[in-house]
């Protein structure tokens, strides 16, 4: 099978490529957006969005600027910006696919289950709730999510040393809050 | 098939996919038909190429995929779900065929070019003769692609059958199978998938998707025999 070769742009128009894109990525996706969302109907939502701006930005994905997953965080990242950005009235009108409705009982308390294993994460996101927007997203790519800070640079779009710079100050920052560095630390990289 | 939410929504998304305007691929095949017309009353390898309209049954718990081995040698495909191409080539590996199978949506196939033919599918075509709607040609076309040797050992016969002593040492069964995402039904009657298939002596480059206008045609919605 050698479609899979030819790369990720081939995946917006490659419904075979797709599937296993989708198939290889969709677990990591709703696992990403349980630690940052407390609601199952909302975590489907999510993830259709994410899958659908993937369709749509498959194009600017660039094998040697990082991996699929930093890419796909990204991708995922910025969803949730969109997302938050759009009023409550008008956010789920323009979806093309209302991931909520294709939920059943048995999809909603997997979700469950999932929103409450990334429990520790969520309340290490919170303890990071204080730090400056940026450094605060690259650090949650590391530390909750497991990228390399290679990864995470790439997924938000900046050099490796600003990353790294970024890193080390918001790290210094935590350090302040007693107790609050090993357990995020610990959890982030299960 | 579609158990769960991540099944259900990868169908919606399959479904918005199919539904996106086209960009790349209509130059590739633009391109294409072009070189072909050029190529006049010159010698064409025309590919042992069926279209058929299968109405394809999926339940629950049946698999992807089933590969039989006949007591004439010959070795039955019968998929039920687009998916998994790569374990097909793998059992049919063990089977002792080497295989390239590539599943596409219908209205989209490979583009020309993928591969070198063998020399048992050559045969003296002219456009002309490729072009035309007269049913004696048609015939005729359909009786020359019948006695190619790709046809011989990969026919549209109860699935897909592939005959392996029709293949040579070294040779490649290269399948294209093309699924409707819309499945027919009674009501709604359409082409259900589609196949080519031939051998090469590979090598095989990768698949440049391309469109295949009239995919979705039913003709008479009759199944050819056998299928």
């Amino acid at each position: 099978m050698r479609l899979r070769q030819t790369g990720l742009a081939d995946i917006a128009d490659d419904p075979v490529a797709f599937e296993a894109f989708y198939r290889r990525h969709f677990e990591a996706v709703t696992r990403f957006l349980a630690r940052r969302v407390g609601d199952p109907h909302a975590v489907a939502d999510l993830t259709a969005d994410v899958f659908l701006a993937v369709l749509d930005s498959a194009h600017t994905y660039r094998p040697g600027k990082g991996s699929e997953i930093a890419w796909l965080y990204g991708v995922a990242r910025n969803t949730m910006l969109a997302e938050r950005r759009r009023s409550a009235r008008e956010s789920r009108a323009n979806s093309r696919i209302a991931g909520r409705r294709l939920l059943e009982s048995d999809d909603v308390s997997r979700l469950e289950d999932r929103i409450d294993a990334e429990s520790p994460a969520r309340r290490a996101m919170e303890a990071m709730a204080g730090l400056p927007e940026n450094d605060r997203a690259l650090l949650e790519l590391v530390a909750v999510d497991g990228l390399s800070p290679a990864e995470a640079a790439a997924a938000l779009g900046i050099r490796q040393g600003t990353a790294r710079v970024r890193l080390h100050r918001a790290r210094r920052a935590l350090r302040q809050i007693p107790g609050v560095v090993p357990p995020l630390v610990m959890e982030g990289h299960r | 098939m579609n158990d769960t939410f991540e099944d259900r929504l990868l169908a919606a998304l399959k479904a918005e996919m199919a539904a996106r305007p086209e960009a790349r691929p209509v130059a590739a095949a633009r391109r294409m038909t072009g070189r072909r017309i050029l190529t006049g009353a010159a010698v064409l390898g025309v590919a042992a190429t069926a279209a058929v309209a299968v109405p394809m049954v999926i339940g629950a718990q049946t698999p992807a995929y089933a590969l039989t081995k006949n007591a004439d040698g010959s070795i039955n495909l019968k998929i039920n779900e687009f998916r998994d191409p790569d374990q097909v080539e793998k059992d049919l590996a063990d089977m002792g065929v080497r295989a390239d199978i590539t599943y596409l949506p219908l209205g989209k196939r490979c583009a020309d070019g993928r591969a070198p033919f063998v020399d048992g599918d050559r045969t003296t075509t002219t456009s002309e003769e490729l072009r035309s709607k007269d049913p004696a040609v048609q015939e005729e076309l359909r009786k020359r692609m019948e006695k190619t040797v790709s046809y011989k050992a990969i026919r549209p016969k109860n699935g897909i059958t592939i005959y392996p002593r029709y293949i040579r040492p070294g040779q490649i069964v290269m399948i294209e199978v093309a699924e409707n995402p819309v499945e027919p039904t009674v009501d709604k009657p359409g082409v259900a998938w589609q196949f080519s298939g031939r051998l090469t002596e590979g090598p095989v480059k990768p698949c440049q998707v391309v469109d295949q206008p009239g995919a979705f045609e039913i003709g008479d919605a009759t199944p050819p025999p056998g299928s």
